[in-house]
């Protein structure tokens, strides 16, 4: 994992300048700030997975850390299985996207959690009949197991056709 | 006499051999009868017409002739004879070659169709008649390639096209440049040294060079999109090669028309090609902007169209023309105009017309676009024969080598420079399709027919190259690519049938990435795209888009599109009485009994039989009702569809979605739960439901209180698609009057009872696709997945 010194370094402007109290952490208040989050539907969600469970401010390392599952992914990385997955790869995003929906980290998506991701990107304009329809369609479509939940193979394999590499990243932290 | 057996060494042949000379049969007629169209031309006809007016107004002091009981009159109707004759060649050929089993599988149709060009062509100069000047100029770019490319740019998938744009336009703007002035430059070149003796090369200057390279370094969409089409190659490689092919055609124009200009007078200065730049973003960006004004115009004119389905199809087909009419008008790019109309129309236009229209849309334009295509390499192939040519080695050769060159340097180049940017990068792989794929095509052609030849006397040389690489490249290239995308193991192109939940994850990501990219604090492509998308919600559907579906959000209707589509599929895969074997099927029924109050069952949905005595009395009720629909329908205008009243009220119905809601739970109350265990297949009970799906039988106006009406509803507990066919909607309609209406039955499934509203709504499309039946026509149904906007 090689970030170069140089977007280390615009991120830790970007950190200092959320940080508005100058503590070196951030808090809550700190990410509401940024204007565009409270307009997006799951941003409390992303706020969130900033924070480790328990803690309630972030340090820049951890930062540093959560942005970096956004890298590109290196495509011609050798297999080595001994060494530890990176966190850019395609399975390490996925795994940071499905913990979003995780909320309560039991490793599979409920139907009462997807109903919760559905009402919250879809918002006042659909009936709740719509979205338990919807919700149930997906779940029975992914759910190969029949527990009426998404593990995270399940959903690893419903997006099998995305380009996941291209769509989790950022070129900004090449 | 005929003797019967003469006649049957027919029968030595197979279906597909007899099929192949019946076609040779009629390209012989066809042959024959051209040149007699060809043979007695216009003015020699006129005169005979205005002698014999003459001779008849003086007529009568002269001998009376018979009275002409049969008469031929070709010139009357020749023109009109003549172009049918060329379309109805053009669609036989098509289909003579896929009778042929193996040979559309080797050979790629384009080449087919120009062999079949060279053969007709021929066939009319050995007859000895002119070969009819079909490539013209003004035939070619006015009627022949809007369709084609109107087709590409309705359905153009945007999300990729977006993602790709930089590359594409790299591709597109400096490649392009890159091949004109490279080709263009090393032509001159070896003009130049060429020894003097027989060769005139060196009379060619520098900018007819130059003008040469710009006409044969564009790679041409049509030829693309022919070879492309049937090699199923993946979406990212597809849409780079056609979306350079569609872009380059501003570069192209401009080029074109700035050498041309300056051809005469020898020189262009550095003024003239400043100019130049700023004319080339004048007809790029102006061809756009015509483009999407008129999509805008067509979006807001389909707004209104809901009383007269029958005309919408002609809206969009009539504002993109004339997008590219205009743009072609002012000198800019005409294929832009056409692409951007198309691609901005669309999400609007889409959700504001009939699934009907729609389908004719789509369905229009896939004709009209094979016709065309069919008919450019025809004409091709007819073109080559007629000539002139100049045949001249060196220029030719030298012409299709550096063609090739410049290609393979030109894409190397760039990929290098354009991987510095991209997130995923181009591989060798993809570079060879990227290079290999550049084919031209007859847009070339055209350029170079177009050419003045006062001015260029080396007209026919270039002609004679042009047509040269496009042979190669549509022969040579085109052949060879599908054998070596089967050799490299390219990504091949996937059956996307887009599942819900790609639908759902692939939004929720797209939130992420742009929250993730405001912690950032950078402005990143999902940033804009999120604005964009917010715009588009808040101030651009609601104008262009009628009635209740301005609001109704990008995955729900997603997800009613899917839900269309498997109804479809129920529907045609035998009207419900095969089901999946996955798929239970419960088979409802509705019985509504005016002012009788429901039989009181059992609210735990237990599962009794039907006594036979109801079962007699369903069935005479279906009976009588199919009867009843059948006389309604017998009388109907040659102009109105088949009356859809449900389509209409598709708006009204989403408005009235709460009451729907409201009275279900009142009728839940007075409920009566009643569950047929899933018949056999042959009862007389699904037979009749069959009936009553039919979609001939389907009923318009059920005002009448006194004909109890079965509906019959066919579900499954574990997916939500149901073919409900009338009363939910009646009683929507008609609320109070739901007190006495009564029963609904519902499958045992709990998890059914919150659907019924959706099960309303997707019945509700499922009627109106009952109508439009089956779509089996061309594939792409991927596209239409796409989601409005990305």
């Amino acid at each position: 994992m090689k970030i170069s010194p140089a977007h280390i370094i615009r991120l830790y402007d970007r950190f200092e300048f959320l940080d508005k109290e100058g503590s070196g952490q951030l808090r809550l208040e700190d990410f509401a700030e940024v204007k565009e989050l409270a307009m997006n539907p799951i941003g409390d969600r992303i706020i969130g997975a900033f924070f480790s469970p328990g803690q309630e401010t972030v340090d820049f390392p951890s930062f540093v850390r959560i942005l970096a599952h956004f890298r590109p992914t290196d495509k011609n990385r050798a297999k080595d299985s001994t060494q530890p997955e990176p966190v850019n790869s395609r399975t390490s995003k996925l795994k940071f996207a499905f913990q979003l929906y995780d909320q309560d980290r039991d490793g599979k998506i409920s139907r009462a959690e997807l109903l919760q991701v559905l009402r919250e990107m879809l918002g006042m304009q659909v009936t709740e009949e719509q979205l338990e329809s919807i919700a149930d369609r997906a779940i029975q479509e992914a759910d190969l197991d029949r527990d009426d939940a998404i593990s995270f193979e399940e959903f690893r394999k419903s997006l099998e056709k995305v380009n996941i590499e291209h769509k989790m990243s950022i070129r900004f932290l090449r | 006499k005929l003797h019967p057996t003469s006649l049957n060494f027919l029968g030595l042949f197979s279906l597909p051999e007899r099929a192949l000379l019946l076609v040779l049969v009629l390209v012989f007629l066809q042959g024959s009868v051209l040149p007699l169209g060809a043979a007695s031309s216009p003015d020699v006809s006129h005169q005979d017409k205005t002698d014999n007016h003459k001779v008849e107004a003086q007529g009568h002091n002269y001998t009376k002739k018979a009275f002409p009981v049969l008469s031929i009159d070709y010139h009357y109707i020749q023109t009109p004879f003549e172009i049918s004759l060329w379309v109805l060649l053009a669609s036989l050929m098509k289909l003579g070659f896929h009778l042929i089993p193996r040979l559309s599988s080797i050979v790629p149709e384009s080449c087919l169709l120009i062999v079949v060009g060279l053969l007709v062509g021929g066939l009319i100069k050995l007859a000895g008649e002119q070969v009819p000047p079909v490539m013209n100029t003004r035939l070619f770019f006015l009627c022949l390639l809007p369709p084609i490319i109107l087709d590409a740019g309705y359905f153009l998938p945007i999300r990729p096209f977006m993602e790709n744009l930089g590359t594409i336009l790299m591709f597109a703007v400096v490649g392009t440049l890159w091949n004109a002035f490279f080709i263009g430059g090393l032509l001159y070149a070896v003009c130049q040294i060429q020894p003097d003796n027989p060769s005139s090369l060196h009379q060619i200057e520098l900018l007819p060079c130059l003008l040469f390279g710009s006409i044969i370094s564009a790679v041409d969409p049509v030829a693309v999109l022919a070879v492309f089409e049937e090699i199923h190659i993946n979406e990212l490689l597809h849409i780079l090669v056609f979306g350079e092919s569609l872009l380059n055609d501003a570069v192209t124009v401009v080029l074109y028309h700035l050498f041309e200009e300056y051809s005469g007078i020898g020189t262009v200065s550095v003024l003239d090609g400043f100019l130049g730049v700023i004319s080339f973003l004048v007809v790029a960006l102006g061809g756009v902007l015509v483009g999407a004004i008129y999509g805008i115009l067509a979006a807001f004119t389909s707004r209104f169209t809901s009383h007269t389905r029958v005309i919408e199809p002609l809206f969009v087909f009539v504002y993109s023309y004339m997008a590219y009419l205009s743009a072609e008008m002012f000198h800019l790019s005409g294929i832009m105009a056409l692409i951007a109309c198309g691609a901005v129309m669309r999400p609007y236009v889409e959700a504001n017309i009939s699934h009907k229209s729609h389908t004719t849309i789509k369905y229009f334009l896939k004709m009209w676009s094979s016709v065309s295509e069919t008919l450019i390499f025809i004409f091709l192939g007819v073109a080559t024969v007629d000539g002139p040519h100049n045949w001249n080695w060196t220029f030719v050769t030298v012409t299709v080598i550096l063609c090739l060159v410049a290609r393979v340097i030109g894409v190397v180049g760039l990929t290098y420079v354009i991987n510095k940017f991209r997130i995923v990068k181009l591989t060798t792989k993809d570079q060879f399709i990227v290079a290999y794929g550049g084919l031209r095509g007859a847009i070339a052609f055209s350029l170079g027919f177009l050419l003045d030849p006062a001015h260029f006397a080396m007209r026919e040389m270039f002609l004679t190259a042009i047509i040269t690489v496009i042979f190669f490249t549509v022969f040579v290239q085109g052949m060879t690519i599908k054998p070596l995308v089967e050799l490299l193991a390219v990504k091949k192109k996937q059956e996307a049938k887009r599942s819900i939940n790609e639908e759902i994850h692939t939004q929720f990501l797209d939130h992420l990435l742009t929250g993730i990219e405001d912690i950032c604090g950078h402005y990143g492509h999902h940033h804009w795209k999120d604005k964009l998308n917010r715009f588009n919600k808040k101030y651009v559907k609601k104008c262009l888009i009628a009635g209740e579906r301005s609001k109704e959000p990008q995955l729900i209707a997603f997800y009613h599109k899917m839900e269309m589509k498997q109804a479809i599929e129920l529907v045609e895969s035998g009207g419900g009485v095969k089901l999946p074997a996955a798929m239970p099927s419960t088979v409802s029924m509705q019985n509504i009994q005016p002012k009788k109050p429901p039989p009181a069952l059992p609210p735990e949905r237990a599962l009794p039989q039907l006594s036979k005595g109801r079962e007699e009395e369903i069935r005479k009720i279906l009976r009588s009702n199919l009867q009843r629909t059948r006389q309604r329908l017998r009388s109907y205008n040659r102009h109105t569809l088949v009356a859809d009243p449900y389509e209409d009220g598709l708006n009204d119905f989403l408005i009235k979605k709460q009451k729907i809601i409201e009275l279900e739970k009142k009728i839940t109350e007075m409920n009566n739960y009643l569950t047929v265990p899933s018949a056999p297949p042959d009862s007389p009970t699904i037979t009749r439901a069959r009936l009553a799906s039919d979609p001939q039988a389907y009923s318009v106006k059920p005002t009448s209180d006194s004909v109890p009406t079965i509906q019959v509803d066919l579900a499954s507990p574990q997916s939500p698609d149901s073919v409900n066919l009338m009363d939910e909607f009646r009683n929507a309609r008609q609320p109070e009057q739901d007190e006495d209406r009564g029963l609904m039955m519902k499958p045992p499934s709990e998890a059914k009872g919150p659907k019924r509203p959706e099960d309303a709504e997707g019945a509700k499309d499922q009627q109106r696709l009952m109508r439009c039946l089956s779509d089996p026509g061309p594939s792409a149904d991927e596209d239409e997945d796409e989601p409005f906007l990305p």
